[in-house]
């Protein structure tokens, strides 16, 4: 159970003047169960990627696979080897349409072929997932909702998909740290109890290090980085400075008393590891 | 509450606690129902004040994409002189140099939708910087920006409070751009929860994490140190102060 490109190159505007390659020979594989973090500069090909996990762009060269099927076909095996992979577009509350949010959610597996039954269940357990009560919110006009919670809506919208693989394009942008963490609970307890792949998209240090398990660092159209992620804040330090991308504050501040002569350990990674850290070169436990 | 000329000012607060409404009422874009607001004296529900009041506080919003109308940097920058009438012999200059605070000079004949985030809302800025605003409100400007453009406008922003002495309301869910500002107004369902120096607002580390907010990294680690017992001062927030309280 896999994701896989192969050899995947990809140019916007092909043939005109504004020609521009955005991957570069990308080969990568996804396994079912991963939770990924990628991140890079704006325009370094992350969205693209994306998109061509599940087939919305097609690669001008190499393939992609999802379960060993090649997406880009037009056969029925093909789509449904699509449908397992879940989007979740920067600020998919935009992408909110229908009179309720039981109809919004339920949009998804209806275009599936659901019968009606299995669609309620999907969207009431869609919706549990992501901390909205069903009785009280499925009759409801998702455009009553707060930022979060329209947000909420729209991610339930894709997991009532019930994907293997599950795309989420900066998913707390603009989001205030209550929501924010309440969002990252609720996709880390569907990763638990799915034991599906994440695959996040964020501009967010802090979220990568916290939540993903591998961290894939995409620059100019390639992947540049592709670790652990303990291990790329760790060892990949001055490439990850060059590329442009910031590092998790509890290491910058480790850095800091570092130099200011605290033995502080290189693999603090979180907040709680620095405590610890101090607390040892103290000798305070 | 009042803010001075010249202050930095922070607002932080959970989504819906109407840090955005707060900040419309500064440039009169909503006008009290009861109460008063006073933008330099002036009176926000008089309707012959707005003009000026809005010369006065200039806004810059979330997204960069909404912001811009013009084809050309230069032009979009222009816009906002062009209407108020000030004479074509005035705009040029005070599009430089609007252009030459927020370091868009050498973009100035470009086309604004091919700019980074960041550069985008450098030049949303220079265009309210163009009506010689006393006060600027910023609302979550960098929320949709990627590090690289956070930092720009951070730094633009710190710029012109420091060397223009532009007050500056600047809304955000960073705690780490909060730390900037002179003082931090904390919002919780349409009302003032606290305010004070950056110091006195995130030293209160349990109070502020019951609102849904968060306390940046250093005052955090602080936090957990004297919750274990440790002599650490309350006001220790910055990763300068908590080196110079362990490492002395």
């Amino acid at each position: 159970m896999s994701i896989r490109l192969d050899n995947v190159s990809y140019t916007y505007m092909k043939k005109t003047p504004f020609e521009r390659t955005a991957l570069k020979e990308i080969t990568l594989t996804i396994e079912k169960g991963e939770y990924i973090a990628v991140i890079g500069h704006t325009g370094s090909g992350k969205s693209t990627m994306m998109q061509h996990l599940n087939g919305l762009l097609s690669p001008d060269a190499g393939q992609v696979f999802v379960d060993d099927v090649d997406i880009s076909s037009k056969r029925t095996e093909a789509k449904k080897a699509r449908n397992k992979v879940g989007m979740v577009f920067q600020y998919p509350e935009h992408q909110i349409f229908a009179e309720t949010i039981f109809e919004d959610v339920a949009f998804g597996p209806r275009n599936k072929g659901l019968s009606e039954e299995e669609v309620e269940s999907q969207v009431k357990a869609a919706l549990s997932f992501v901390g909205l009560d069903y009785d009280t919110f499925a009759t409801r006009s998702p455009f009553q909702l707060s930022g979060g919670q329209m947000r909420r809506v729209a991610i339930a919208g894709v997991v009532a998909m019930d994907p293997d693989y599950l795309i989420l394009d900066e998913p707390s942008a603009g989001l205030d740290p209550q929501s924010r963490d309440s969002i990252f609970r609720e996709i880390n307890a569907l990763y638990q109890a799915r034991k599906m792949a994440v695959i996040l998209v964020t501009h967010s240090m802090e979220e990568a290090a916290q939540y993903a398990n591998r961290l894939l660092v995409m620059a100019k159209g390639k992947i540049v980085i592709d670790g652990e992620s303990a291990e790329v804040f760790q060892n990949h330090r001055e490439a990850l400075k060059e590329l442009g991308v910031d590092v998790p504050q509890a290491i910058k501040l480790a850095d800091i008393l570092r130099e200011r002569g605290l033995q502080i350990s290189n693999d603090v990674l979180k907040t709680e590891d620095l405590v610890k850290q101090i607390k040892l070169a103290k000798g305070w436990m | 509450m009042s803010i001075e000329q010249g202050e930095f000012v922070a607002v932080i607060g959970t989504n819906g606690s109407g840090k955005s409404t707060l900040a419309r009422h500064f440039n009169a874009l909503l006008c009290p129902t009861e109460g008063i607001c006073l933008i330099n004296g002036m009176d926000s529900n008089l309707e012959e004040n707005l003009w000026e009041i809005r010369q006065t506080v200039g806004m810059v919003f979330q997204n960069p994409d909404n912001q811009i109308v013009a084809a050309i940097v230069e032009e979009d920058v222009a816009f906002g002189p062009e209407n108020i009438g000030v004479p074509q012999a005035e705009i040029r200059p005070r599009v430089e140099a609007a252009l030459a605070v927020v370091n868009m000079t050498e973009y100035a004949k470009h086309a604004p939708h091919l700019l980074s985030g960041g550069q985008k809302q450098r030049v949303a800025i220079a265009g309210v910087l163009a009506l010689l605003p006393k006060c600027i409100v910023l609302d979550e400007p960098t929320a949709m920006l990627d590090p690289k453009g956070r930092k720009e406008i951070v730094a633009t922003v710190k710029k012109l409070n420091k060397e223009k002495n532009i007050t500056v309301v600047y809304i955000t869910h960073k705690m780490e751009e909060a730390l900037l500002a002179d003082k931090i107004i904390v919002m919780k369902q349409g009302k003032i929860e606290m305010q004070g120096t950056p110091g006195e607002v995130f030293s209160r580390v349990e109070q502020i994490k019951e609102l849904g907010l968060e306390v940046p990294i250093a005052a955090e680690v602080a936090a957990e140190l004297r919750a274990s017992g440790q002599q650490i001062a309350e006001n220790t927030i910055t990763p300068e102060e908590l080196a110079e309280a362990l490492c002395q």
